[in-house]
């Protein structure tokens, strides 16, 4: 507020009081306060869930004893506190299962995310890839919970089916098949947009060099299209992956809840980090409640991390480019 | 002939091929699960129906029997009493299980008389109509009919009695009324608060902001809002805007308002994003133009660039609905999973997304129910996606 009186008390000094000019002043100030508060919710969101994360550490969560932070971070169980009078929550293995899920679904999506792409982009006639573009954009605004939905009536039950024709039983389908199955269709069509958008920005000398040498259509596509757009391909990767692990509805319904892990075979039952953050939605008081706030934080800088990582690699990658 | 690169090349054709129709499979294939297990329910009076069904204890005294005529306009599937003026039908529930549905009450049937047995002093009368669900009716003089002999079995006992000592009905719940209304409520109020924030932080950023560090900082702190996962906006709400609420009004626990204020913050990047995408593409020469003419800044942009900006804000709106409607991870922490009838906005209730949610994680999942909404969910979002296509076609012309 102090701005507006300052101001105020400008304009009253002058001896020309210019009213139009006054009044774009309160203006801009008030455009600029909206401004500082959208900008503001990010550092409300870091500092509130941080502060209710790191409480399971500090206190005695009401005499069960506070949460041993390494353990928590690298043990194999959870066990919720009020039901079992422990503080042992431990998610470790979640954080191993959920980045094992996310780099799974995007050993799927990639491929096939980028072919679309490149099939969008560069082979298919204008009327297709029209078409194709729209299916694109309607796979990409339906939201999680129909995929959720559809994972859990058709993909659980092909899951189930497929492990019983290995002779194996599952949980109903909940497996880590069924959700990098999922994750991978929820994030196909992010990573087809934006690797579509980087083919089409390659050089059109580079593509046309490539013709002239001699090499045929597919080697072109292939070998120099895809190369140049790397960095963009290696972008959409990024944004997929950040998807695949805040994904939280569509997982839930589909992982199986696991307790104990990691689960690293196809078929077992798994939990990810948003799955478990809404198991046992019943509790608002208490350690149960405030541990969702600690895998939450946990989940942040999961995904910090690896965007960070990935964006180290991205740069390491791109600098080689295709001459 | 072929030779070897030939072959190699029509192999990574084939490839890519495949690959771009998992797209087009997987498309149709959610869209044929969704309609082939939610279409059969699927009827306006899922949408006007309350959730939970009301059960009700009916007596009847001295009834005045009415002897009207079986109307012919009824299907010969129902079986009707002259008697009680009442048309049955047998039917089964979403799980499979049988039941029987009042299809016809004639005006005067005695059956409007019906008082409410639970509170036998006031004799409130209860009034039976069509569409409720009739489970057992019992009399004095002989044994009760239950649901599980049918409807026939039912008609034949009340023709031949003249004493009813209790009728138990329900009404068909089931529907997804509330969850409409919520979902309704909680777009209208996102928007309210959404909107002038993110608009007026789009016009800053774009009209008034100098470059300089300040402004990029504000500007990649709000671009960071976009990669938070929804759950962690969740999490705010749960934090900080559900105590706020619980605060400041007479709410007792995660509410309509909460999930409204969590989701502007959700979707003020997108308004924002798009709002500064369509103040971008107005010419400078209209901006020249109106502050040659004596205009100053704020009327020029109020006046001249925010009104040629309009479809572009339009489109943002109409994307934070589709985001809305199809939001299900924040809104289980703001809003809560439970399905409520009665909509007030510090109430507890829950959005249509949230709604499949709950169904999905019930045992034994509802499959259908859940895929009927999902329709209604999906109808409204792809229609909004072709409305923003259009417009934005429209709007890339004008320019």
């Amino acid at each position: 507020m102090s701005t507006i009186t300052r101001i105020l008390n400008r304009y009253k000094n002058r001896r020309t009081y210019n009213k139009k000019e006054f009044v774009d002043k309160i203006v801009r100030v008030i455009f600029m306060m909206s401004t500082i508060l959208s900008a503001s919710f990010i550092i409300i969101i870091i500092i509130f869930i941080s502060l209710k994360g790191l409480t399971p550490f500090v206190t005695s969560n009401s005499g069960i004893g506070s949460v041993n932070i390494i353990s928590f971070l690298t043990g194999n169980v959870w066990l919720t506190g009020t039901a079992f009078q422990s503080s042992l929550y431990s998610i470790g293995f979640i954080i191993v299962n959920t980045l094992f899920i996310a780099f799974l679904s995007l050993l799927i999506s990639m491929p096939v995310g980028v072919l679309t792409a490149l099939f969008i982009a560069k082979i298919a006639s204008r009327r297709i890839s029209e078409f194709l573009r729209i299916v694109v954009e309607l796979l990409a605004s339906i939201p999680s919970i129909v995929y959720g939905l559809f994972g859990s009536g058709v993909i659980l039950i092909f899951v189930y089916n497929l492990a019983e024709a290995f002779g194996i039983q599952s949980r109903g389908g909940n497996s880590v098949l069924a959700t990098v199955l999922v994750l991978a269709l929820m994030t196909l069509p992010t990573i087809t947009a934006i690797s579509e958008v980087s083919i089409r920005s390659v050089n059109k000398d580079i593509e046309q060099g490539s013709l002239a040498l001699g090499a045929t259509r597919t080697q072109t596509n292939f070998k120099v299209i895809l190369m140049s757009a790397k960095s963009g391909i290696f972008a959409s990767a990024i944004l997929g992956i950040g998807r695949a692990l805040g994904e939280a509805t569509a997982v839930s319904l589909v992982a199986g809840n696991s307790k104990s892990g990691p689960s690293l075979g196809v078929f077992d039952i798994t939990s990810t980090l948003t799955s478990t953050m809404l198991e046992g939605l019943k509790e608002t008081t208490g350690i149960d409640y405030d541990i969702r706030f600690s895998v939450g934080l946990v989940l942040m800088v999961v995904i910090l991390l690896t965007n960070l990582i990935l964006n180290y690699i991205k740069k390491k990658v791109g600098s080689i480019d295709v001459k | 002939m072929l030779n070897k690169r030939n072959i190699i090349d029509i192999i990574y054709q084939v490839i890519t091929y495949l690959a771009a129709s998992v797209g087009v499979i997987a498309l149709s294939m959610i869209i044929f699960f969704v309609f082939s297990n939610g279409l059969k329910l699927l009827n306006f009076g899922l949408l006007v129906n309350d959730y939970h069904a009301e059960f009700y204890n009916g007596g009847i005294d001295d009834p005045i029997f009415t002897f009207s005529h079986r109307p012919i306009s009824l299907d010969d599937k129902v079986f009707y009493s002259q008697k009680w003026g009442i048309g049955l039908v047998d039917s089964k529930d979403r799980e499979g299980n049988p039941i029987i549905i009042i299809e016809y009450i004639s005006g005067d049937s005695p059956l409007l008389e019906i008082y409410d047995k639970n509170n036998e002093e006031s004799k409130e009368i209860i009034g039976i109509d069509k569409g409720f669900l009739v489970s057992k009716i019992s009399y004095y003089d002989k044994n009760t009919s239950l649901t599980m002999y049918g409807a026939e079995s039912m008609i034949n006992d009340i023709e031949s009695t003249n004493e009813i000592r209790e009728i138990v009905f329900s009404s068909l719940g089931g529907g997804i009324r509330g969850s409409i209304i919520t979902t309704l409520y909680l777009i209208s109020i996102t928007i309210i608060i959404a909107l002038p924030i993110g608009i007026s932080t789009a016009i800053y950023l774009n009209e008034f902001s100098s470059k300089n560090r300040l402004t990029s900082l504000l500007r990649s702190l709000i671009e960071t809002l976009t990669g938070v996962p929804s759950i962690i906006f969740g999490l705010l709400g749960l934090a900080v805007f559900v105590p706020l609420t619980i605060r400041f009004s007479e709410a007792t626990s995660a509410n309509i308002v909460s999930g409204s204020l969590t989701l502007s913050v959700i979707l003020l990047p997108i308004i924002i994003k798009s709002t500064e995408e369509s103040l971008k593409v107005v010419p400078d020469s209209f901006r020249s133009a109106s502050l040659a003419l004596g205009a100053n800044h704020t009327q020029t942009t109020l006046k001249v660039v925010l009104p040629s900006a309009f479809p572009g804000i339009m489109t943002g709106t109409l994307l934070a609905i589709g985001r809305i409607i199809g939001e299900s991870a924040a809104l289980i922490f703001a809003i809560g999973t439970a399905v409520k009838d009665d909509i007030s906005i510090f109430g507890k209730s829950t959005t249509l997304s949230v709604h499949i949610w709950s169904l999905m994680k019930d045992e034994p999942a509802n499959i259908e129910l859940a895929s009927t909404i999902a329709i209604v969910i999906l109808l409204i979002v792809l229609t909004l996606n072709i409305i923003v296509k259009l417009i934005s076609k429209r709007f890339i012309k004008e320019f």
